[in-house]
């Protein structure tokens, strides 16, 4: 159902809410601000989700998918528990994340290649290995910066805080489906 | 002999005729339903002279019924039943089809909305061939008058009524009258002190020849409606007799207790358990809690009675039940403070300094537990600043969804009187001010001039975490300054939560026993929220200040006054009629059986022993026909809704639908399934 505000108009606004269930919550925003003063990140972030909504709102499509705002959420909930409008904020958050991504605007970021080497082991082992994660992401994208890494890896390996080698979940078919399904679906909407 | 049907189809504008073909409905009721001798249609039905039409018709076609299909007959049923009287047709004679709210005003499809107003015509057409002439019944009006709640607006709804010579009963649950303005130490935005212009009105309540005022009481049944209500009144035990107490304060004096009182300091200062709320209070009689008082736990002490110079402690005295006969009620019962522990992050009831409004304005006071001095919750540290967050539970969907209105103003009053009173900074943190009453906004000036700082964000939390050398020990506010786009953290050593105004915990018992209804936040809900705003769905029954939603005082004050002329013009009239709309029973049918006597929500029905039959009161039926659909012997009728009426009511509605009075109507079998309205 397209909301009569946005009625007519294929906007950004429009396809922001399509992609969020319960995105047409974002029509309430009354710009208070609770989420850009809850967050954590917030002092880090180019603009507060309350000010990219008043974007979005405005059509400013590349300045919000370029913005660092939807990579510095950590997804801890805070904004949208808080939120008066009930406006589910972390969600919109993740629809941007794609969003930037499909539009090759997620750049100074490694957020994007550090999910997709985080999926790679999900998908191949059902859960994450610490060690082949940072090695894969490291390698792929940035080798040198690896060396850096090198100490704070020794010293989990010691504590018995990462393992040498991956384990694989029971029944990693039924989950391969789940997130088979999950992914059909996304490319639907 | 045949009925002669008068048709009469508004366009109101277009409010109908922009969806309706109003043209077409008239011709079709003209030309399709039996008995319809003229049918029309016209711009406005309800101006003079549409009105004027229908008695011309009345006149020259002999009608002897009328259907009028326009708007809701809670807007216009009256105006042309007085059309049908003036040109000599009992006015009950009429039927009213509502095309508007039921049609035109909730769907955009033009054709299905036409073909629904030709059944809800044929309906009206069907029903008002077997109406009955009936006559309005009179109801003699008693002058007396039950206010309930003696906050500023029931004080003034009771001051107008007994300066107009008529009785008042003003009832308060609380030991004195007064309410929250009693608690308050300023009043925006003129600053009047609010003891000052209050006080002169309780005393004046108090002593007035035609006030009779129970405090300490509570309303706890009503039975009976407009004119003639019968009320149950509970005056609960003060352990002080009221003929004998003089007032004098030396049993509060010697009582040895000492308890927290929540309710008149908010819980900020103390009270005995013998004790008068404040110095004001009118009744000047003390309450004895019998919860904390030592001789009614332990069973000994009764220091108090000892002490008592007229002897009026009465460690005996037990609640007791009043009656009263009363024609009209106004509920004035006020509001209650949102309970800030339910926003965790906000810290109230957890940081010590975290105050509420209520708690802030207690402080203010001169006579409060403070003695007028802002401090910390230790008493003595005066504040270096002062944060005020606005919007607390109001304007959020997690809470109340509504603005309570009043908040904008409080907080700039608050603003005032830290920077009279201390030499601390202030900060508001608010959403977006509203200040839209006569003097606010010039108000909210002031405080700007007076330098009060203004930060547009709402709070996302109060902290004690510090993470610098000045944040250490203090509060923090941590918000989204919206104007700048950056998160700040405010150090400051008070924070005074603004929380929102809420119906009373049992707003929606008392509508339960008066017979109103509640907004779904439990607000009583006036006639029409427009031209009648202080009248309820039920005659007799009126509603005054923030009952019916938050207000401020000079709004309280005008609906208290504005109830009061209600009440005054019905009284004046001494007889009210009210609808014939009400049940009879057959006694040639009644087996006496009973059901219908305890069925009855109105208490309305009464058994004669000696016959064995069920009678009606007239005088206190509603009409709501729950007797009529218990009876099994059907010995019980309801007037205007009768069942050959309403059965060819429903006949008229459905007339199309047969499948070959759809075919007719729409063609092509497929084109049926999407008209859901008419398909039902």
């Amino acid at each position: 159902m397209v909301h009569a505000a946005i009625r007519g108009e294929t906007s950004f606004l429009n396809e922001v809410i399509e992609e969020t269930p319960h995105g047409e919550r974002l029509l309430h925003c009354i710009q208070c601000g609770s989420c850009g003063g809850s967050c954590p990140n917030g002092p880090d972030m180019d603009y507060s989700p309350r000010a990219i909504f008043g974007m979005i709102q405005a059509g400013e499509r590349e300045r919000v998918l370029s913005a660092n705002t939807q990579w510095m959420c950590v997804s801890c909930y805070y904004c949208t528990t808080r939120c008066p409008q009930q406006i589910p904020i972390t969600d919109i958050l993740y629809t941007l994340k794609r969003m930037s991504v499909r539009a090759g605007l997620a750049k100074g970021t490694d957020a994007p290649a550090l999910a997709k080497s985080f999926v790679h082991y999900v998908d191949n082992y059902g859960r994450a290995f610490e060690l082949g994660l940072a090695t894969r992401f490291y390698l792929l994208n940035k080798p040198l910066a690896m060396v850096k890494m090198g100490p704070l890896g020794l010293k989990m390996l010691a504590h018995g805080r990462m393992s040498f080698l991956p384990t694989r979940i029971k029944n990693l078919k039924q989950l391969q489906a789940i997130i088979q399904k999950a992914r059909e679906l996304g490319e639907k909407s | 002999m045949a009925e002669r049907i008068g048709v009469y189809v508004c366009h109101c504008g277009s409010n109908i005729a922009g969806i309706i073909d109003v043209e077409e409905v008239a011709r079709w009721a003209g030309g399709n339903l039996q008995d319809v001798v003229v049918a029309k249609d016209y711009k406005f039905m309800c101006s003079s002279s549409g009105q004027q039409m229908i008695e011309e018709d009345i006149k020259n076609h002999q009608l002897t019924r009328v259907v009028v299909a326009a708007c809701s007959p809670q807007l216009h049923e009256r105006t042309f039943r007085r059309a049908c009287k003036n040109a000599g047709l009992n006015p009950y004679l009429f039927q009213m089809a509502n095309i508007r709210e039921h049609i035109s005003w909730v769907t955009t499809d033009k054709k299905a909305a036409t073909e629904k107003a030709k059944s809800l015509v044929a309906a009206a057409v069907r029903r008002v061939r077997l109406h009955r002439p009936l006559e309005p019944l009179p109801v003699e009006v008693n002058p007396r008058t039950l206010v309930v709640g003696g906050g500023i607006a029931g004080i003034q709804a009771a001051l107008e009524l007994a300066d107009a010579g008529y009785p008042v009963i003003l009832l308060e649950r609380e030991p004195s009258i007064g309410g929250h303005m009693a608690q308050f130490d300023k009043t925006f935005p003129t600053l009047d002190c609010s003891a000052c212009i209050l006080t002169p009105r309780m005393s004046e309540a108090g002593q007035h020849p035609n006030i009779t005022l129970l405090t300490y009481s509570e309303l706890e049944e009503v039975s009976g409606s407009v004119g003639h209500f019968k009320v149950k009144i509970r005056k609960r035990a003060r352990y002080v007799r009221e003929d004998r107490c003089t007032g004098c304060g030396i049993c509060v004096e010697k009582c040895p207790t000492k308890v927290r009182d929540d309710v008149f300091e908010a819980g900020l200062g103390v009270r005995k358990s013998i004790y008068i709320p404040f110095a004001q209070a009118v009744p000047r009689i003390p309450v004895l809690d019998t919860e904390h008082c030592i001789y009614f736990t332990r069973g000994k002490c009764q220091i108090c009675g000892k002490f008592c110079p007229t002897d009026a402690i009465d460690y005996d005295q037990k609640d007791q039940i009043l009656e009263y006969e009363v024609g009209n009620i106004i509920l004035a019962t006020g509001w209650k403070m949102f309970d800030c522990t339910r926003i965790p992050q906000y810290g109230y009831g957890r940081l010590p300094n975290v105050f509420t409004a209520m708690e802030f304005e207690r402080m203010c006071n001169a006579a409060g537990p403070t003695g007028g001095k802002i401090v910390l919750r230790d008493g003595k540290t005066e504040p270096r600043r002062v944060a005020i967050i606005h919007c607390v539970g109001s304007r959020d969907v997690n809470y109340n969804e509504y603005c309570s209105g009043i908040c904008c103003m409080a907080a700039l009053k608050y603003g005032h009187l830290v920077l009279e009173k201390t030499n601390a900074e202030v900060y508001s943190f608010y959403i977006d001010m509203r200040t839209n009453q006569k003097g606010y906004e010039e108000f909210y000036q002031r405080l700007l001039e007076e330098g009060m700082k203004f930060i547009r964000g709402k709070v996302a939390e109060v902290t004690n975490a510090d993470r610098s050398e000045e944040e250490k020990g203090r509060l923090v506010v941590q918000v989204e300054d919206t104007l700048t786009g950056r998160q700040r953290r405010i150090p400051v050593d008070m924070v005074i939560l603004m929380g929102a105004l809420e119906p009373q915990e049992d707003a929606m018992d008392l509508a339960r026993k008066v017979g109103i209804s509640c907004s779904s936040a439990g607000w009583f809900t006036e006639r029409h929220p427009k031209l009648d705003p202080v009248a309820t769905m039920t005659d007799g029954v009126f509603v005054a200040g923030c009952c019916q939603g938050p207000k401020d005082i000079p709004a309280s004050v005008a609906q208290g006054a504005a109830a009061a002329a209600r009440v005054a013009g019905l009284i004046s009239r001494r007889t009210v009629w009210i609808e014939p709309v009400v049940a009879s029973i057959d006694e040639s049918k009644c087996s006496g059986c009973r059901i219908c006597n305890n069925l009855c929500p109105f208490n309305a029905i009464e058994y004669d022993e000696q016959e064995g039959v069920s009678r009606v009161i007239t005088a206190l039926c509603k009409g709501c026909g729950t007797c009529i659909a218990a009876c099994p012997a059907k010995a019980i009728a309801g007037n205007h809704f009768a069942d050959d009426q309403i059965l060819a009511e429903l006949e008229g509605a459905l007339w199309d639908a047969s499948p070959e009075a759809l075919l007719a109507t729409f063609g092509k079998k497929e084109e049926q399934l999407e008209l859901k309205v008419l398909n039902v």
